[in-house]
């Protein structure tokens, strides 16, 4: 099993209840914020005040729209990585992976906040938290699900526009993995596990003439 | 409390929907929207200036279904909404003209004969007056000139829209904070009502209601202490919650027009307003004209200000009374757009000294009777829980389905469904639909849905400051935690504008007119249409920004006859910008 995430940016309405929920749940502190609706046409990746700059990975730019300004968007938060960065180079194994659902899990009480994770990861999921002097991360609320709910994006969203897959569903096959109009590692070897529903533009717009 | 000390100045009326909850009682004695569940079955959707992807987010899951079953969704708005991204149909209008757009449409559908005529002959007054207006002076050329859509979209729009059945149009109340807002409400309603949409499941004119709102309203209901004078001037409304009872008192409160609260504020006399209590209300963040409102706050003697948070309003105060949260206190909820009931159960005690606002009026009424007994008539112990307990009867038990209000500790419960207007029995002084009302004839000089032009520009561009998704009004974008997903305000300007101003998005940007001026960054986009910069109704925790810097208290054309005041016209505020 490989859990996933499946982001639906034709009905997504960027109202970020997704990540507030997700704020909320584990009373993140101020400047850090897990889950992140990101705009679909405006480049935020590289401006991130959250994050440290993933120096260490190249990743690739996604390809570029055009879309009206705050319209669309995609709400991403870790990537949950069949081969996952931060478990690769974590020294005291506070990242793992687990063998069961796949998802990437981060202990904070065994991080020793080294920062290598933050820098690792080309996604930027890793958020280095200086209040505490560790790391933190979406752990896809495994201790939510084990008690057989499901996490908070999830349950938040009025729409149902981020949904949890089985990615070794045979169903999922044809999901896209590379999103639209924003920096995103696409084909990363790291192996994300999100998956992306294309926006659309309404098919007919009419808009006044200029003059 | 005010109640129970005797007579004193109030300020009426609401700078919500006013306008609009005047049109709708005109033509239909009340404003009472169908259930919005029901849009998931609606064939034919109409989101007409309004965008509940952003403002009430909670219905666009009924939106999406009706959708996915294949209905069509068009949205009308001078704006490219967050809802117009996720429509099927984008019409851009020209602001303050989609009443005729909508008697536009009304021709439309009746020369092609698509009208209900045995519905209009059995439910309205009046449609023969209505068509013969539309035969005489409506024009299709100039409908399509003036709102600035091309006829065939608006033939094919109007014919598609009278062929699905149900079909169902959405108003927003941004629509009637114009000159003409009330005119516009009428002239869609009346739309609706042709195409024998009203009174059918999905279908309805939606502009909200309160039918579920049949509570005691026990602490308003307070007697004067023994000898109390009051103002002997006419009795009217209110508030859209407090319609006159019936009986004529010798005397009554005096009644301001809350739209114009620095303006009244500083021109009562007779005798002057020198006390000010503000409750359950950001005075600065949500009324017009900031200027003239410190002015106005200068002259009063005291201000007394309670409230859950410091705000800007709190910083004008005399006395700040910390508020309660409804986390500490048990209360009860309704909408004024959706059928369910809910209970509010206190989560945690008061922290620190925080008081309610009963206990407030309690403590005061308390020591007011020491210094004089019987000064103040308001009981002088409460308890939320009980005062709660208090709201509930026989009505509202019935329309809910539930025997008592300890069944809400289970969950909310849905109010038993009706079709508005179905029983084809209309709270008119006709009993009927009124395309033609005397009612309006006389507090507004039209008696029929009439095409009202919309103020004219006294600056070079037309300033929209309509919700944003960030806020209610001035709660939550305040919270500091709210930098985290939205920092900063902006102004929006189409990028023709932006180019002959040489503006780049997130250039600074100074935003004036006669009113104030405003700094912030600018974001150019065409989501706004050419001449129209918009900026967002917020709050900010670590900023001066108010909207209401620039905006004046015109009013709209409707809203004195159910709310006591005439609404405002804020969408009508017109600004310059330039580079900084």
């Amino acid at each position: 099993m490989q859990k996933a995430f499946l982001v639906d940016g034709s009905i997504c309405l960027g109202c970020n209840t997704c990540a507030m929920a997700c704020k909320n749940q584990y009373h993140q502190d101020q400047n850090v914020t897990w889950r992140k609706v990101r705009e679909i046409g405006a480049e935020d990746y590289l401006i991130d005040n959250n994050n440290i700059l993933p120096t260490l990975t190249s990743y690739q730019k996604a390809p570029k729209v055009s879309m009206p300004m705050e319209r669309f968007y995609f709400s991403l938060a870790c990537n949950h990585c069949e081969n996952p960065a931060c478990v690769a180079i974590c020294p005291v194994g506070a990242h793992t992976k687990d063998p069961e659902t796949g998802i990437c899990k981060h202990d904070q009480s065994i991080c020793i906040g080294c920062g290598g994770c933050v820098k690792a990861c080309p996604f930027g999921a890793s958020k280095f938290n200086t209040k505490m002097g560790r790391a933190e991360k979406c752990s896809m609320c495994w201790e939510r699900q084990e008690e057989g709910k499901t996490t908070a994006c999830v349950q938040s969203c009025p729409v149902h526009a981020i949904t949890i897959i089985d990615l070794h569903d045979p169903k999922y096959k044809a999901l896209r993995s590379d999103p639209i109009g924003i920096d995103y590692a696409i084909d990363a070897e790291t192996k994300p596990s999100t998956r992306f529903i294309h926006p659309f533009m309404p098919k007919e717009i009419y808009r006044q003439a200029k003059g | 409390m005010f109640n129970s000390i005797g007579y004193t100045t109030r300020l009426a009326g609401t700078p919500c929907w006013p306008a609009g909850i005047d049109a709708q009682n005109l033509d239909m004695g009340d404003m009472w929207c169908n259930d919005p569940e029901e849009m998931k079955d609606s064939k034919f959707i109409i989101l007409w200036g309004v965008n509940p992807a952003a403002n009430s987010i909670h219905s666009m899951k009924y939106i999406y279904e009706a959708k996915r079953k294949g209905a069509k969704v068009v949205v009308i708005d001078p704006i490219f909404t967050e809802t117009a991204s996720k429509s099927s149909q984008y019409v851009q209008i020209k602001t303050g003209t989609d009443g005729l757009l909508a008697l536009g449409m009304a021709k439309i559908i009746i020369d092609a004969k698509l009208h209900d005529q045995k519905w209009l002959d059995a439910n309205s007054k009046g449609y023969k007056e209505y068509k013969a207006y539309l035969d005489k002076e409506v024009k299709l050329d100039d409908v399509s000139k003036i709102t600035g859509i091309p006829l065939a979209m608006i033939k094919e729009l109007a014919l598609s829209f009278a062929k699905a059945k149900p079909a169902t149009i959405w108003m927003g109340y941004g629509m009637q904070r114009h000159t003409n807002g009330g005119s516009m409400i009428r002239a869609i309603d009346a739309l609706v009502a042709l195409s024998g949409n009203i009174g059918k499941y999905a279908g309805g004119a939606r502009y909200g209601h309160l039918n579920t709102w049949g509570f005691n309203y026990a602490a308003l209901s307070q007697t004067k202490p023994e000898g109390s004078v009051g103002y002997s001037g006419p009795e009217g409304a209110k508030g859209e919650f407090a319609q006159v009872g019936g009986e004529k008192a010798a005397y009554t409160d005096r009644f301001l027009n809350i739209n114009k609260t620095a303006r009244e504020l500083i021109n009562s006399k007779e005798p002057k307003v020198r006390l000010l209590w503000v409750a359950c209300k950001n005075v600065f963040a949500q009324d017009f004209d900031r200027n003239q409102l410190i002015r106005a706050f200068q002259q009063l003697d005291l201000v007394v200000v309670a409230d859950q948070f410091f705000n800007e309003t709190a910083k004008w105060a005399d006395i700040v009374l910390p508020v309660t949260t409804q986390f500490e206190e048990y209360d009860v909820n309704v909408s004024y757009w959706h059928y369910w009931l809910s209970i509010n159960e206190q989560a945690i005690k008061p922290l620190f000294e925080i008081k309610s606002d009963l206990e407030i009026a309690a403590m005061l009424s308390k020591r007011m009777n020491q210094l004089q007994a019987g000064s103040c008539t308001f009981p002088q112990s409460v308890d939320s829980k009980e005062m709660t307990i208090k709201e509930f009867n026989p009505a509202i038990y019935e329309q809910f389905g539930i025997q008592s209000w300890e069944e809400l500790k289970k969950g909310p419960v849905k109010a038993k469904a009706v079709i508005p207007f179905a029983d084809g029995k209309f709270k008119t002084p006709s009993g009927k639909f009124e395309f033609y009302s005397d009612k309006a004839q006389e507090l507004f000089g039209s008696a029929l849905p009439k095409y009202l032009e919309v103020r004219k520009p006294y600056d070079k561009f037309r300033m929209t400051s309509p919700h944003s998704r960030w806020s209610l009004h001035s709660q939550f974008q305040n919270l500091e935690w709210m930098e985290d997903f939205h920092p900063e305000p902006y102004v929006y300007i189409n990028p023709d504008d932006a180019e002959a101003k040489m503006v780049s998005s997130d250039d600074m940007v100074a935003v004036f007119n006669r009113q104030g001026v405003l700094r912030l960054r600018a974001k150019v986009t065409d989501n706004v249409q050419k001449g129209t910069v918009l900026m967002y109704e917020q709050y900010y925790h670590n900023s001066i920004y108010n909207v209401n810097e620039l905006v004046d208290d015109t009013s709209s054309d409707m809203g004195a006859f159910k709310t006591g005041a005439p609404g405002v016209a804020l969408h009508d505020t017109f600004v310059n910008f330039k580079k900084l």
